[in-house]
């Protein structure tokens, strides 16, 4: 599995991307477990107490995990996952 | 009047004339100002069918009614025409300081009727105004002539003024204000350029007045304070520009790339906000009053491309980027540099040379008619080189000046033109997201996304989220979307106020300025009545719902790669729709009801 930082987030991992050789079963537990590896602002970007922040967009293979089953989103080996802050622009 | 000056100005290049009349309180507030009011004036003195590039056209500069006064983000200001790209009625939004400046000038519109028998610009000073000789300006970039018009009037003019497109008639050229913001869809710099009239320049001695002084400031301090509580307004934009656009469009598998013949840049990332902020970013900019500071003042120091100026904006690095296959920012940034100073549509001319690419890899064209360059994708060296040729207006750049439209179809491939109505998509490709398909179908200037952003709720998750997979509601997504945006550009306020704020705050600071009683519900129906008076000048230059359509490859070719590989769009299943939520007939004709309703005639 690779996961993929953008913006902000790059400045709480201090790398664009991570590639995981064991993929964790599900969203909740690939978001714990890399905000026991970067830390509290990390955390703080992408969980809103036990749920998933509203600030934040991540995507499963393109697909937001909020069109999808947000933190019990079942993940695979072969996923790419997007992590994004709320963006914009036109 | 508050919130208004109460004066239009009025010039007259044939005649040398210049007049005063009264601005009519019951139009301005059914129009508000900038894009609502301009486009007033123009279906009432200009009719639909004469040449956009004759003397009978008309060129409106138009502020709003929050033009000017210390509302979060607003300095915009419209300038509203019969656009020579495609006809409509077109209004270009512009930021910076020009519009605000107008009206301390004491002027809610600005009209130029006639044509100039030698080059001119026009000096006002408040009251005092000149048509003066520009001999001297004719054929200066924009920052040059800039320099010459503040020479020759006052250091702290502002200034607005066509580059060396513009006089050459370029149907995708811009109104430069203050050297870097651009009035910069549908081609306004041509309608100059018609004109001998090289630029505007205009100090203003006045001020705004409101109407509820303490209840102005309250509306005013909430709408920043949201502002700049929002991740996005607050500090997102400031600290990427709109750029950091490129990684999320590209993940989602919407970027379209190659002309449009993918939805997906494997190196994108190297062209995105992140790599911009890196590499290039000397500081982020505002406009007048501005609290979000998306611009981006920028410095290339590679030898082949060095320059400084400001940009580029998402759009730009799209169009000069993944649209034509190329990742090298340095490039890109020194083709926005360029396209400022030739005063030119970065999308619009992004996009045709992504399109005469195309043309080139299939054979369609070859180096006899490019002046001997290979024009294949990727090709970064030749996409610079034609800009500069596009904006000199010299050899195939004169074709690629012409937009993607006139260049493929004088090859007898219109197909291969990346438009609807004629003027040039932006970067989100229908296929990946279904709402903007609809919102660049109907769009009353043609392939645009700044009248119905719904990619900030199909993929940004700004205040609520839509599967952008899906067709279903889209419709009604889209018309919500327009007719605020129609409202919100004629307030004078700035399309990324709604990155933390929306309709019911903008509405409480129109009311406290004006003293007019609005309510959300009137200023949507505000944007509403626009939208449709849009419409109807449409209607009647001749287009009709056979232009409310999508390019081919969009409805039949799949998208190849990436996140979104197998979409296509499905516009047909959200039009019928669309028409039905707006009061129209299944030939997209508004009823006797609706404008009834609207007091549209």
């Amino acid at each position: 599995m690779i996961v993929k930082y953008f913006a902000t987030i790059r400045t709480y991992t201090g790398e664009t991307e991570r590639r995981i050789d064991d993929a964790p079963a599900g969203m909740r537990e690939l978001l714990t477990s890399l905000a026991a590896r970067y830390g509290t602002a990390f955390r703080r970007a992408v969980f809103s107490g036990d749920q998933l922040s509203g600030e934040i967009i991540i995507l499963v293979n393109g697909r937001n995990v909020v069109h999808l089953e947000g933190l019990d989103t079942p993940l695979k080996a072969s996923d790419e996952v997007s992590i994004f802050p709320m963006v914009a622009g036109g | 009047m508050f919130g208004w000056t109460g004066t239009i100005l009025r010039v007259d290049l044939t005649k040398g004339k210049v007049s005063r009349e009264a601005t009519d309180p019951q139009l301005a507030r059914d129009y508000l100002g900038a894009r609502g009011l301009g486009g007033h004036i123009v279906r009432s003195e200009v009719d639909p069918k004469t040449d956009a590039l004759g003397a009978d056209n008309k060129i409106v500069f138009a502020p709003g009614p929050l033009t000017g006064t210390f509302a979060p983000s607003a300095g915009r200001f419209d300038v509203v025409t019969k656009g020579p790209l495609n006809g409509v009625l077109a209004a270009s939004n512009s930021g910076g300081t020009f519009g605000p400046e107008l009206k301390y000038a004491g002027y809610d519109a600005l009209i130029i009727e006639g044509k100039s028998a030698k080059p001119v610009y026009l000096w006002i000073k408040d009251d005092e105004v000149e048509i003066r000789d520009a001999a001297a300006l004719w054929g200066h970039t924009t920052p040059d002539a800039t320099d010459l018009v503040r020479a020759e009037t006052d250091e702290d003019a502002k200034v607005s003024c066509i580059g060396p497109a513009g006089e050459h008639l370029s149907p995708i050229s811009n109104i430069m204000n203050e050297m870097h913001r651009a009035a910069g869809r549908t081609g306004v710099g041509a309608v100059m350029g018609s004109k001998n009239i090289k630029a505007v320049a205009v100090l203003g001695s006045g001020a705004v007045k409101v109407a509820d002084p303490e209840g102005f400031k309250a509306a005013v301090m909430k709408a920043r304070q949201m502002i700049q509580a929002h991740p996005v307004g607050g500090s997102g934009l400031k600290a990427y520009g709109t750029d950091v656009l490129v990684n999320i469009l590209n993940q989602t598998g919407a970027l379209p790339t190659r002309n449009f013949q993918d939805g997906y840049f494997p190196t994108a990332d190297k062209t995105g906000g992140e790599s911009l902020a890196a590499k290039q970013l000397i500081r982020p900019k505002g406009c007048f009053s501005c609290i979000i500071s998306c611009g981006r003042v920028t410095k290339v120091d590679s030898p082949d491309y060095k320059g400084i100026g400001e940009g580029p904006e998402y759009e730009t690095a799209w169009a000069f980027g993944a649209d034509c296959g190329i990742d090298d920012l340095d490039a890109i940034t020194k083709a926005n540099f360029l396209c400022n100073e030739y005063g030119m549509d970065t999308i619009s001319l992004g996009s045709t040379i992504a399109c005469a690419m195309e043309l080139f890899e299939r054979g369609i064209i070859t180096t006899k008619d490019t002046d001997g360059v290979q024009l294949t994708f990727g090709n970064t060296a030749a996409m610079v080189e034609m800009v500069e040729k596009a904006g000199r207006g010299e050899g195939f750049g004169a074709k690629l000046a012409q937009g993607s439209y006139r260049l493929a179809d004088s090859y007898g491939h219109p197909e291969y033109s990346m438009t609807c109505k004629k003027q040039e998509m932006p970067a989100y490709d229908p296929r990946g997201v279904q709402g903007i398909g609809l919102n660049y179908a109907t769009g009353n200037r043609g392939g645009c996304h700044v009248r119905g952003y719904t990619i900030a709720i199909e993929v940004l998750q700004n205040g609520a989220v839509m599967d952008p997979h899906v067709t279903d509601d889209k419709a009604g997504l889209g018309v919500t979307f327009q007719d605020l945006t129609a409202a919100l550009d004629s307030s004078g306020a700035c399309l990324f106020a709604t990155f933390g704020i929306g309709g019911a705050e903008l509405t409480e600071m129109l009311a406290a300025l004006t003293g007019v009683d609005y309510t959300l519900d009137e200023f949507m129906r505000i944007g509403e009545r626009i939208w449709n008076q849009e419409r109807l000048w449409n209607l009647e230059a001749g287009f009709t719902s056979a232009d409310d359509t999508l390019p081919r490859r969009l409805l039949t070719e799949p998208i190849k790669t990436g996140p979104s590989k197998g979409h296509i769009s499905h516009l047909d299943d959200m039009l019928p729709e669309y028409y039905q939520l707006r009061g129209w007939d299944e030939k997209g004709v508004p009823g006797k009801a609706k404008l009834k309703e609207l007091t549209l005639n």
